[in-house]
């Protein structure tokens, strides 16, 4: 058996820890959801503020947005330029 | 003209702004501006229609039933993500486009949000310091 080096070990965690860095995409995912359905509900109860609603939800939803990117950004760079394997 | 509408032209041309000068920042500092002036627009633009189809998703959830506008919203979110993932890798791929440029300005629009809606509301630095146990109601 080989034994396992240097730059597969790194390999190897640096998958793994791209996949736990991708868990960061589907909260946000979850709470856009979210936050869809009770402006939905909003909507339905008081339709003269779909202005406000829609806005406010819009500027949430988009900072939301931002810290999925965060995730995917470490995700893809462990994966495809990985800055450890060059320290070796 | 609505005020969603009028909202995203505001973060778009801040957004603009923002990009144009951290841009010119980076011609005068940098040694390789160019792929860095590719990233950055790169990443602003696709970040700015990625703002603009957030906007129609959610005009379109909002007149849905509340379960059909929950699967609706994250589906679109998700179409979105994807997006970005190829924008990220490719470039990381191509070496003519720097990808420290393209997450800056993927992540512009955060900073220009907080900056249009929140930093330059002087009642939201005034409840920072105020005291909660105060208020009658206790909140």
């Amino acid at each position: 058996m080989e034994p396992i080096t240097g730059k597969a070990l790194i390999l190897a965690a640096s998958a793994i820890g791209a996949g736990l860095a991708m868990i960061a995409g589907i909260g946000p995912g979850i709470g856009q959801g979210y936050a869809a359905g009770k402006g939905a509900e909003g909507v339905g109860r008081q339709p003269e503020a779909q202005g406000d609603i829609v806005r406010t939800m819009l500027l949430g939803a988009a900072v939301a947005e931002t810290t999925g990117i965060y995730g995917l950004v470490i995700a893809l760079i462990l994966l495809f330029a990985n800055p450890l394997v060059r320290m070796l | 003209m609505n005020s969603v509408r009028q909202t995203q032209i505001t973060v778009v041309k801040a957004l603009a702004a923002v990009v144009a000068f951290i841009g010119i920042m980076g011609f005068v500092f940098l040694k390789e501006p160019v792929p860095f002036l590719m990233g950055l627009i790169f990443g602003s633009a696709i970040s700015a229609l990625n703002f603009f189809q957030l906007a129609n998703t959610l005009n379109r959830a909002v007149k849905m039933h509340p379960g059909k506008a929950q699967t609706f919203a994250v589906t679109q979110y998700f179409i979105r993500y994807i997006i970005t993932a190829i924008v990220i890798y490719v470039s990381i791929t191509a070496p003519y486009i720097n990808i420290i440029g393209t997450v800056i300005g993927l992540l512009t629009i955060k900073l220009i949000i907080f900056a249009t809606n929140l930093f330059n509301d002087k009642t939201y630095y005034k409840n920072i310091f105020k005291r909660k146990e105060d208020e009658p109601n206790g909140r």
